[in-house]
């Protein structure tokens, strides 16, 4: 994490645009992959301010920002940037936060490849700003400076909303419906906040003290955080309504991990993604037995799946000391992970083995894992996807030595809410039914956002969302 | 001397008793309180015989043997008598498992790790697979207790170092009493009370270190019960081998017996029973061998930090640092815990290959302590066996390879590091104090790939000097080169070591490192004598506890019947949704687990619910740990699917050990519906019978079983049920509730008779919302979470195998962070306060 070893820090300020264009992306230091396998601590250590006065200046200031319109949540992108080139790092951060309630987390893990820097001019001939790593700058800056300054809020209006899940859905609607004065309550089932931040994203990537500092944030500008509370179990939607809420958002997330069906997925040693990474990222297993969760440390892991869960699954089996082979049913180019996971990955030494599907997993008396039967696979015709589906090549089975399965094919919607009140609209899949206007369900006064809406998705996705979900509740509430 | 025992006549030796002779010529005469090591005492009195012209059953451990002698040791009315001896000792021993019918059912199905509670029966039993009491019933035939046992909730002390000791197990053989003062020449412990209350115990109610104890371990070593246990051994079963080889913590040179499992050192004696060992010999060995920070792979230095790497580039990176450093710009030091062949070795490729003279050899001081002030500051290149010099001289150094069992300042900064087995890891020659050579012995393995140091110069000299290095293929080869061959272990002692008489005198450092930094128990040893108490937390008031309830607040907690414990608890959020047969998940504190328990009954009114548990393992202890006023971390629930309430006409409720408990609700709610409900308990004896007034209350039929036949009817509470089912009792719905086993073998044996069963599951869960599916289960080919798709499942379509297996999943982890040899209370947790945001709602 940089260090405001000097907060006062000059800019070098007289730099112009074109000039600045001139200077190359700036690479933001970090472990080598040598020593990071080996340990839990971030991969990046994140700019220094001088690393960021330079890659700030980078920014031509364009007057039609393409980056605005590529970010979910329309972060004033050029505006924090030009803060920064000025030295005004703290600035920068409250600049940020106008629009985004958890700038380090999206700093981190959000795909700006795709979205905010996909759309810089820069990057048309050459390479965009990194405008990921300026907004994890300012933001860590703020942080370690201990000067988070809290907005001002408007007189209280009266009006009460439940959140329903302290994932990154929950804690954006949270965010922006405080400052507009209403009274949020935010009820989660586990026994911290964060959700996928969490419980799913490892150490090394999204630190949990991270996590902690953008809750607290929240909870000093008057959140209520209800922990180890189940709505659907504590409490039903139509009663938080009777309890005073005038509005309600569902932001429960993906929760229900999915199976392949294939034989022996009930040995031990075969773990849904979300059962490997919680026990190591919210249970901390990894420093068992400090804590009492025990990890699961074994040598040769498979993990199946080829997107984000999978890189982060694979990686945490790494570094708890396994080796790890990634087995992925189609071929590098359709892998959903963002490519810089999968290099992250690569590079630690995560052996890819691309286009094989498992058929069974084998196990001895104890049903323990030891071994996975696969199958190869080509491409074929495109599938609903739009990519190549991929097709098993008859009689190429063969035995994978391993002794711990991890299944990172994806999640569904956690049934629990949908179950408890019939009224809500689900699709098929199970995810809610939404005015993509308003993302109000087809119950009045219910909203909902994030992956329960979407599937399985990214984080940023999720507080876009929330966003348009935020501003909705406040015309439903005040409108 | 001539004498005929069962018909064979037998030549005996003068001076032997009966049972001595009879032994030694392969007659087998049932004993159980007499002991090689003791002299006779004849208090058991199982190893009664018959000789002819005698009057009564004379005890053969205690007759001499005498010319003419006709010995009877099998004739039927001894074997009744032995029966029933054995028999009233067990009245006052947790006796029901030794007669239970379904005795090897549960030996298969019960998980190993479940030793931390109270024993109630043999399968947490400290002792379970090596229990004289087991062997004897067995032979003995004992299949009935005749009068209700009794139990006498002797609290079990486990706040000693090294020892845990359960008196409720032990049938006063007097063998640790008898052991202690012949070992000591004291009786550090004795028979404490009178009568019926005689229990072992130190006079005055001391503890073992105030009463003088120097934890020799000899009382574990012959206690033929779980009673005494070696708090670290206990975990690991029945030893795989046993090895004869000699302690090096002191030169004192005693001759130990290391038991291994899987290569792994378990447990450590001495290797004759005449003389004591220390505490460094005794308790002090499996946990520092297996100290999970031991050295396990071969690492080099590669852009500042270590990197695993193999063997090979190992010894390739070590020639490649050392080569411009012969002479004397090159040093080697170690202490005198490496072997007579390592030391010749190392001295070897120090004076031969380096062409240096600088072999240090450093001699520790009385503490074991061994440090080197100062080495000539032409070295640059140094070889280190430890961390003997202060690390301020590091900077002298330019290359540094560190042969070493742990992480250190030395070894964090080396260029190379090579792990090493030590001590019982290895085979070779020492030489005590008095100079005799005594042998080492390889009794298990060194971790990870450690090799002897001997094998790891051995292969630096080949790789530096590939002409002139003889190469050693074995250690032997080495001891022969040094004419030392045939050194025998059978040099044993005439008077005890002198640690085993004063516990102040045991050495604190072994080859460089404080031994107590890795034997947990010692630390505790060193604190006793320093006077330091360890802090214990007395039990709040309770009526300010009732003004004030915050949430997760424990109202109250009592120990129900021995290891069984309600507790209620304040969580108005849980009281005011519950239904019957839903589970909520406790947190203990920040570092707990997440483990799910039964909600056995609620009272939305006062916000309080009810649970019942056992300890169990780790969190349980944890949980049971937690006293009256105190808060817990978390507790959320109500989590997994209601019972369905509604009219089925005759339920049959079997309940065992906490499923007693967790059913009263459940039992009200069917019995509203119009149900007519009968309630089986079952306990192992009545005195693990609880909620009996309870039941009874509230179900149409109450009928108790015990194994032991103690209290209402026989068997397990599925013997009743088939019995019922017999008389012709219309039955609709049967439903169990209790541990795996008890469910597993209801299942199993009514399968055939047409009745619908349901079990509740609780297996290891993580989040219990069906976030995870930890919590997976086979139910008639498809996959269930428990968490929400259960607890309730039709138990003839549970595959039963795989919920056992899915549950030891993680035994090895859990022995990992139990098997200590320091008391469970002073293992540091995090508090439970003040952390998390539900408190500030409190």
């Amino acid at each position: 994490m940089t260090q405001p070893e000097n907060p006062e820090i000059k800019a070098t300020g007289t730099t112009t645009p074109k000039k600045g264009a001139k200077i190359p992306r700036q690479p933001m230091p970090e472990q080598a992959p040598e020593d990071r396998r080996h340990n839990f601590e971030e991969v990046p250590f994140g700019y220094t301010p001088e690393l960021a006065l330079l890659e700030s200046s980078r920014c031509l200031d364009c007057k039609k920002p393409g980056c605005v319109e590529g970010c979910p949540v329309h972060v004033d992108i050029p505006g924090f940037i030009r803060l920064i080139r000025e030295g005004k790092f703290l600035e920068a951060a409250q600049h940020i936060k106008k629009q985004n309630a958890l700038p380090a987390v999206c700093g981190r893990v959000c795909p700006q490849e795709e979205q905010c820097e996909s759309k810089c001019i820069l990057g048309v001939k050459g390479e965009s700003v990194a405008i990921g790593r300026l907004e994890r700058f300012a933001a860590d800056f703020e942080r370690a400076s201990g000067q988070v300054q809290l907005p001002e809020i408007p007189a209280k209006t009266g009006k009460r909303i439940a959140v329903v899940g302290a994932g990154p859905a929950g804690l954006t609607v949270a965010g922006d419906l405080i400052k507009l004065g209403h009274e949020v309550s935010v009820f989660e089932a586990l026994h911290e906040p964060g959700g996928v931040l969490m419980y799913g994203i490892p150490e090394f990537r999204l630190p949990k003290e991270i996590v902690r500092a953008e809750v607290d944030y929240l909870k000093r500008l008057g959140v209520e955080f209800v922990m180890d509370f189940v709505i659907g179990r504590n409490a039903t939607i139509p009663e938080l309504f009777n309890n005073g809420y005038h509005a309600i958002f569902i932001g429960t997330g993906a929760g229900l991990p999915s199976f392949m069906g294939i034989p022996g997925e009930n040995l031990v040693g075969v773990y849904s993604a979300n059962e490997y990474l919680t026990r190591s990222n919210l249970m901390k297993a990894y420093l068992f037995p400090k804590y009492d969760t025990p990890p699961i440390k074994r040598n040769k892991v498979a993990v199946v799946g080829g997107g984000n869960v999978a890189m982060d699954s694979a990686r945490t089996a790494l570094r708890l000391g396994g080796d790890v082979t990634i087995v992925y049913r189609r071929a590098r180019e359709q892998m959903p992970a963002r490519a810089e996971e999968i290099h992250h990955a690569e590079q630690e030494g995560v052996k890819m083995m691309l286009l094989n599907n498992p058929v069974r997993i084998f196990g001895d008396e104890h049903h323990r894992v030891v071994g996975m039967e696969c199958i190869r696979m080509e491409l074929g015709e495109p599938d609903a996807s739009g990519r190549r589906r991929p097709v098993p090549i008859p009689g190429s089975e063969f035995r994978l030595d391993v002794d711990t399965v991890i299944i990172a094919i994806g999640n569904q919607p956690n049934p629990l809410i949908p179950q408890s009140m019939p009224d809500l609209k689900t699709t098929k899949h199970g995810t809610l039914i939404v005015d993509q206007e308003t993302m109000m369900t087809s119950v009045p006064g219910i909203f909902a956002g994030g992956d329960i809406v979407s599937g399985a998705a990214t984080v940023i996705s999720a507080m876009g969302q929330a966003r348009t979900a935020a501003s909705a509740i406040h015309r439903y509430l005040t409108g | 001397m001539n004498v005929v025992i069962d018909g064979k006549t037998i030549e005996a030796q003068a001076g032997e008793t009966i049972l001595e002779c009879a032994l030694r010529n392969g007659i087998s005469i049932p004993h159980l309180c007499t002991h090689p090591a003791l002299p006779p005492f004849g208090a058991c009195r199982i190893c009664i015989v018959e000789v002819e012209g005698m009057r009564g059953y004379p005890t053969s451990c205690s007759t001499p043997i005498t010319d003419g002698m006709v010995i009877h040791t099998q004739t039927e009315p001894l074997r009744l008598l032995r029966r029933n001896i054995l028999g009233l000792m067990m009245l006052e021993h947790p006796s029901a498992c030794l007669i239970c019918d379904r005795r090897e059912v549960c030996d298969r199905y019960r998980p190993k790790s479940e030793k931390v509670g109270a024993t109630t029966g043999c399968h947490t039993c400290n002792n379970k697979e090596v229990c004289e009491v087991r062997e004897l019933s067995a032979d003995l035939g004992l299949a009935e207790i005749m009068v209700a046992p009794q139990y006498h909730y002797r609290p079990i002390e486990r706040s000693e170092p090294f020892i845990d000791r359960d008196l409720n197990l032990c049938i006063l053989c007097g063998r640790c009493v008898r052991i202690c003062k012949l070992h000591q020449g004291k009786s550090v412990i004795d028979f404490v009370h009178r009568s019926s209350q005689t229990h072992i115990g130190q006079a005055f109610g001391r503890n073992l270190h105030e009463a003088g104890c120097t934890f020799c371990g000899s009382c574990v070593d012959v206690c033929p019960t779980g009673t005494l246990s070696d708090r670290y051994a206990k975990w690991f079963g029945r030893p795989k081998t046993k090895t004869g080889t000699t302690c090096i913590y002191c030169d004192e040179g005693c001759a130990l017996a290391i038991y291994a499992s899987n290569g792994k050192s378990i447990m450590a004696t001495g290797l004759y029973d005449n003389l004591p060992v220390c505490v460094l010999g005794h308790f002090a060995i499996p946990e520092f061998l297996n100290s999970p920070n031991r050295l396990r792979t071969p690492q080099i230095r590669v852009n500042k930090v270590l990197r695993p790497v193999t063997h090979d580039e190992t010894v390739s990176r070590c020639a490649e640092l050392l080569q411009n450093y012969s002479g004397k710009a090159f040093a080697l030091v170690c202490d005198t815990s490496s072997t007579l062949e390592d030391r010749y070795v190392f001295k070897k490729f120090t004076q031969e290959v380096m062409k240096s003279p600088y072999y240090f050899e450093i001699e520790p001081d009385k503490k074991g302590f061994a440090k080197v002030i100062h080495v000539p500051d032409e070295v640059k290149a140094i070889i280190t066996t430890g961390p003997f010099i202060p690390i301020e001289l590091r900077n002298q150094f330019e290359v540094v390879i560190a042969l070493d069992m742990f992480y250190n300042d030395w070894s964090k900064s080396a260029d190379v590091v090579y792990p090493v087995g030590v001590f019982a890891e290895v085979s070779g020659t020492i030489m005590d104090k008095d100079n005799n050579l005594r042998p080492l012995v390889q009794a298990c393995s060194p971790p990870g790939e450690a090799k002897p140091e001997w094998e790891v110069i051995q292969s630096i000299g080949k790789a530096l000097s590939p002409d002139n290095w003889k190469a050693y293929d074995r250690v032997e080869t080495i001891t022969a080169e040094l004419g030392l061959e045939n050194i025998s272990l059978n040099l044993n002692r005439k008077t005890p070591p002198p640690v085993s008489q004063k516990l102040k005198e045991r050495r604190e450092w072994f080859r460089g490192y404080r031994i107590e930094d890795y034997v947990s128990g010692l630390a505790v040893v060193r604190n006793f004598e320093e006077g330091k108490e360890p802090e214990t937390e007395k039990e709040k008031d309770k009526s300010e506890i009732i003004e004030s309830p915050k949430p997760f607040m424990v109202l109250s907690r009592r120990e129900l019947v021995p290891n069984t414990y309600e507790f209620v608890i304040y969580v108005p959020a849980i009281a005011k949704k519950a239904l019957p047969g839903q589970f909520v998940i406790v947190m203990v504190d920040k570092n707990s687990e997440r483990i799910p328990y039964t909600l056995s009954d609620w009272d939305e009114e006062k916000g309080t619910i009810t649970l019942i548990i056992q300890e169990k393992g780790l969190s349980s202890r944890k949980m049971i740990s937690t006293l009256q006023g105190e808060q817990l971390a978390h507790v959320v629930g109500p989590l997994g699917t209601a019972f369905e309430i509604k009219k089925y006409g005759t339920v049959v409720i079997l309940g065992g050990c906490y499923g007693t408990g967790a059913v009263l609700r459940l039992i009200r709610a069917l019995k509203e519906q119009g149900n007519k409900v009968i309630m089986i308990s079952e306990a192992r004896s009545h005195y693990l019978a609880y909620y009996q007034k309870e039941l009874s209350a509230v179900s149409d039929r109450f009928i108790q079983t015990t194994i032991d036949a103690s209290s209402g009817e026989k068997g397990h509470a599925v013997d009743a049920l088939k019995r019922l089912l017999d008389t012709g009792e219309k039955v609709d719905l049967v439903v169990a509730v209790g541990c795996p086993f008890m469910m597993m073998i209801t299942a199993e044996e009514t399968r055939s008779l047409g009745t619908k069963v349901l079990c509740a599951l609780n297996p290891i869960m993580l989040d219990g919302t069906g976030m995870c599916g930890a919590c997976r289960i086979s139910v008639d080919g498809q996959t269930k979470f428990a968490c929400v798709d259960g607890p309730f499942f039709d138990a003839h379509l549970v595959d039963w195998e795989e919920v056992r297996d899915r549950r030891e999943a993680y035994s090895a982890e859990e022995i990992q962070a139990v098997s200590l040899t320091q008391p469970a209370e002073t293992i540091h947790r995090e508090p439970h306060h003040n952390y998390c945001s539900c408190m500030e709602r409190g």
